[in-house]
């Protein structure tokens, strides 16, 4: 009996695999044909061509406009008279501490998390890409997750959203976990982060496994998954400068990467990754078994890859900027061709171009400064547009003159970042801006009018 | 059947006097037992998530894991009707007897994340149980959406006894000092007092709970305090091993060292003449406000040039004021006694904190500045911070670096006995989390917009 259970166990494992197999190569096969940004779930439909809008969730300030947090759409076509202009705002209620957002596999649903308040909105942006809409509030995540807070990443899987956690609801400290939704919002499960009293059958590889959490990222051909972790609630919440004189507080940072097991959610590794190992991007090449990820307080890039034994590693490979001076490495996105990675600083506004065609020696080879401040870029699939944006945190961002808020595209020939336009956040008193996602009416067979709005709709 | 209710019966008497027999052995043994009992649960006397040795390049985690973080309910009225060995007599209001039902509800209600503005605020979030019903992992607090609160967490152990509440004694009762982080904006935030009690009323969980516990009353701005001041007036800790000795006359309860450090605490040291000890119990404080030099240093000292930063385990770096000052909100200035009497020789005047279960209350003064007991003792050592209103009971006291020991040692010789049942019963309190059944707009189908 047993016996049987093993084989057909093994049976199920291997036709996974293949799955698995015929999956990536159908990734493979659109990646390449078709445009869309670089740092998206290899699982997500795909943008043909040109981008039509981008997405900007935006953390609303107080005594700004309406104050609340809110979802700004931007048309970014050439072709639309509209270009370079906010088309719509959706104000959200609260101030969230909008943070991360992502789109559902099939593009039809953005779900945009609140790191303060915890609450996931789920926006249809498929109807009608210029103007989403609510279609959903998750106000339970806490309690369905058993007592995860802070919903981060938005990461999508078949059918399924992960959403990484960044704290807890008994101390609003680091130690957390991810969660899984379905793409209707439904709650599936919750997948805690390995501790040293439970590492959950993980290998700790180093002295640390802090229970932390940030990013998650997947290598489907691999059957892998990976975690970073950042900071709890107390400090991601705090005034910046009240936390950087607080000798406790800068204890409280995640010092982790974990390698699980993408199908069972099974941590299987925890790497010693020293001071807050936040994005992580997947190279999309068939053979780059490996992703990157950069600290934040120690100014490092990391390669987490798999060598030649099949087995999972980390290594740091490379300094950003002066790490002495805390440049805090941000947001980071590969390019399609997994030879070139943007790297934003956000003490001094500036974007760092590695080329990392040798992953393990990645070379500066040029830097722009942005603004005053900078956090989020996105790039189209063929890397000619890239779209900044300020905002890193509300209670974290520069003060006074140095508070700038935009949004900002810049065309990239290879060379040099050339500005093509700003959009003022402040000046429109929407507030801070902070994650971007890409629509498109080419991804529900739409098409626009000559303003650039919906001409039919399905 | 009959034959089985027939032996059922003829057991039933001997069976019930059995266990009214060991009941009463267990009850006159309990406070006796309970209190001597060593905790087996590792989680309760400090941050889950341990930080000991992160100074280092070797920093090794012993992180705990918040699924095993469970609880056993104790009975927390004994702790009023019988305070363990060192304290007084709890002090009850006569309109406010504490009640089981009372304690209960303020036990549900410190633990509801959902009084606050946006359902992320419970009294615990800041008076977290295992570190000490503080905050052992910041300086100062912060509350809701991240607004700077600019005092440390003080403790709710021994809250019962206090006369003069919070860092500057402008609260006089625990049932009024509820309404303050309730209603402050850079704690809970809740825009009015009517809101709280509206939303406690449309949560489900809590229909006849209030009446239960008060006489038919629901909730209101006084049944609301008083639930969670008869919560607050349990949580008292002490049968500490200094107790045991210095009252319960065993002289094995506590080392040479803390004898030792006793005598430097009530003698060279002087720190009883503000911390201190009656006959027949000790609160380790004279309820007043002094002025150690902490607060004046805090408004009028220079700032320094630069900041050290630790970055990771071992890993530090000195960074420019101006560039911290780049990611710098306005700061609220801290005054002290001052902001409530407005007399001039009251600036930066702070109430004596008790020295009971001081170990586990880290960071310590009222702005969490300094890290450690022996950087406390130090800072007395030295005199204070010398200004022209510092009280003149804060002078050099040339302790010698054994005596520093002997005292820290002392100090840590006052961790109630108890403090691992009151943990784990807080352990064992549901958290009150948003659910979909609670009130929210979002919950509500308006979302067409």
């Amino acid at each position: 009996m047993k016996k049987m259970a093993k084989s057909q166990a093994k049976w199920v494992q291997g036709s996974i695999a293949f799955l698995w197999v015929v999956l990536a190569s159908a990734i493979g096969f659109h990646s390449t044909a078709m445009a869309d940004e670089t740092c998206m779930s290899p699982y997500m439909a795909k943008i043909v061509g040109q981008e039509d809008y981008v997405y900007v969730w935006t953390l609303g300030v107080e005594g700004l406009g309406d104050e609340q947090d809110k979802l700004v759409t931007i048309s970014v076509n050439p072709d639309s008279v509209n270009y370079g202009k906010v088309v719509n705002v959706l104000s959200v209620g609260g101030r969230n501490e909008a943070h991360h957002s992502g789109l559902t596999d099939d593009r039809r649903y953005l779900f945009a998390g609140g790191l303060d308040s915890n609450k996931i909105f789920i926006f249809d942006v498929h109807t009608n890409p210029s103007k989403p809409v609510l279609h959903k509030v998750i106000t339970d995540f806490v309690e369905k997750t058993g007592g995860m807070v802070g919903p981060h990443t938005m990461y999508a899987l078949p059918g399924r959203i992960m959403v990484s956690a960044l704290s807890n609801n008994v101390d609003h400290g680091g130690r957390t976990g991810i969660a899984e939704f379905t793409n209707e919002g439904e709650f599936v499960a919750a997948h805690w982060m390995p501790t040293d009293e439970n590492l959950r059958g993980a290998k700790k590889v180093g002295n640390i496994a802090d229970g932390y959490g940030y990013d998650v990222r997947a290598l489907p051909r691999r059957n892998v998954m990976i975690t970073s972790s950042f900071t709890g609630w107390s400090n991601y919440m705090m005034d910046f400068s009240k936390m950087l004189s607080d000798a406790e507080a800068m204890k409280r940072f995640g010092n982790t990467v974990v390698v699980w097991d993408l199908h069972t959610r099974k941590p299987k590794k925890v790497f010693e990754v020293p001071g807050a190992p936040l994005e992580i991007r997947c190279a999309w090449g068939s053979n780059h078994n490996y992703c990157l990820t950069t600290t934040a307080l120690t100014s490092k890039i990391w390669l987490i890859y798999e060598d030649d034994a099949g087995e999972w590693q980390a290594k740091a490979v490379g300094d950003i900027g002066d790490p002495s001076k805390v440049p805090l490495p941000v947001d980071i996105s590969i390019t399609a061709d997994d030879k070139g990675l943007w790297v934003q600083t956000f003490m001094d506004g500036k974007t760092r171009y590695f080329d990392i065609s040798d992953p393990f020696n990645p070379k500066q080879t040029y830097e722009h400064e942005i603004g005053s401040q900078v956090n989020m870029i996105s790039q189209s699939w063929d890397g000619k547009r890239t779209y900044f944006t300020s905002s890193l945190l509300g209670n974290w961002d520069k003060t006074g003159d140095m508070d700038e808020q935009f949004f900002k595209l810049f065309s990239w020939n290879g060379q040099e970042l050339v500005h093509e336009f700003t959009v003022d956040f402040y000046a429109l008193k929407l507030g801070r801006a902070h994650q971007m996602r890409f629509g498109a009416y080419s991804l529900y067979s739409q098409k626009p009018n000559s303003t650039g709005t919906l001409l039919s709709q399905h | 059947m009959h034959f089985i209710n027939r032996s059922i019966k003829n057991i039933k008497v001997p069976i019930i006097f059995s266990a009214i027999i060991l009941a009463l052995v267990l009850y006159a043994l309990r406070g006796f037992t309970a209190d001597l009992a060593e905790s087996t649960n590792h989680a309760v006397f400090g941050p889950g998530d341990n930080k000991e040795g992160y100074e280092s390049a070797d920093y090794q985690t012993n992180s705990l894991d918040l699924q095993q973080r469970i609880g056993k309910e104790a009975r927390l009225i004994d702790f009023v009707s019988s305070p363990p060995l060192g304290l007084p007599p709890v002090p009850v209001p006569a309109d406010n007897p504490v009640t089981t039902k009372k304690i209960q509800l303020g036990r549900k209600l410190f633990f509801d994340r959902r009084l606050s503005i946006n359902d992320t605020f419970s009294c615990a979030i800041c008076h977290i149980p295992e570190q000490g019903f503080a905050n052992n992992e910041i300086k100062t607090a912060v509350g809701v959406e991240g607004r700077t609160v600019k005092r440390n967490t003080p403790t709710v152990f021994n809250s019962a006894y206090l006369e003069k509440i919070f860092h500057d004694g402008r609260e006089s009762t625990l049932e009024q000092q509820v309404w303050s982080p309730l209603l402050a904006r850079n704690e809970m935030a809740n825009p009015s007092i009517g809101y709280v009690i509206n939303k406690i009323m449309a949560i489900r969980e809590y229909d006849n709970l209030f009446e239960g516990a008060f006489e038919g009353r629901g909730p209101t701005m006084e049944t609301i305090g008083m639930a969670l001041a008869s919560y607050q007036r349990t949580l008292n800790a002490a049968n500490s091993p200094f107790d045991l000795w210095y009252y319960g006359k065993d002289e094995d309860a506590v080392s040479e060292q803390v004898k030792r450090g006793f005598k430097v605490f009530a003698g060279k040291g002087s720190c009883s003449v503000c911390h201190q000890i009656q006959e027949g119990f000790a609160l380790f404080s004279d309820d007043q406000l002094h002025n150690t030099g902490v607060g004046f240093e805090d408004s009028m000292g220079v700032e320094p040039e630069t900041t050290r930063v630790q970055l990771a385990p071992g890993v530090y770096t000195e960074l420019d004021t101006s560039v911290i000052k780049s990611v710098s909100r306005p700061r609220e200035n801290d005054l002290g006694l001052y902001e409530v009497t407005e007399d001039p020789n009251d600036r930066w005047k702070y109430r004596t904190p008790s020295l009971r279960n001081v170990a586990l209350t880290a960071p310590y003064m009222h702005n969490g500045s300094l890290l450690t007991l022996r950087d406390v003792i130090e800072f007395y050592n030295q005199g204070g911070i010398p200004n022209e209103l510092l009280s003149p009971l804060i002078r050099p006291l040339n302790l010698t670096d054994t005596e520093i020991d002997d005292l820290a040692a002392f100090l840590k010789s006052l961790t109630g006995g108890n403090v691992s049942i009151l943990v784990e019963d807080a352990f064992a309190a549901p958290i009150g989390d948003i659910s979909a059944d609670d009130p929210n707009w979002a919950h509500e189908n308006k979302l067409e917009f």
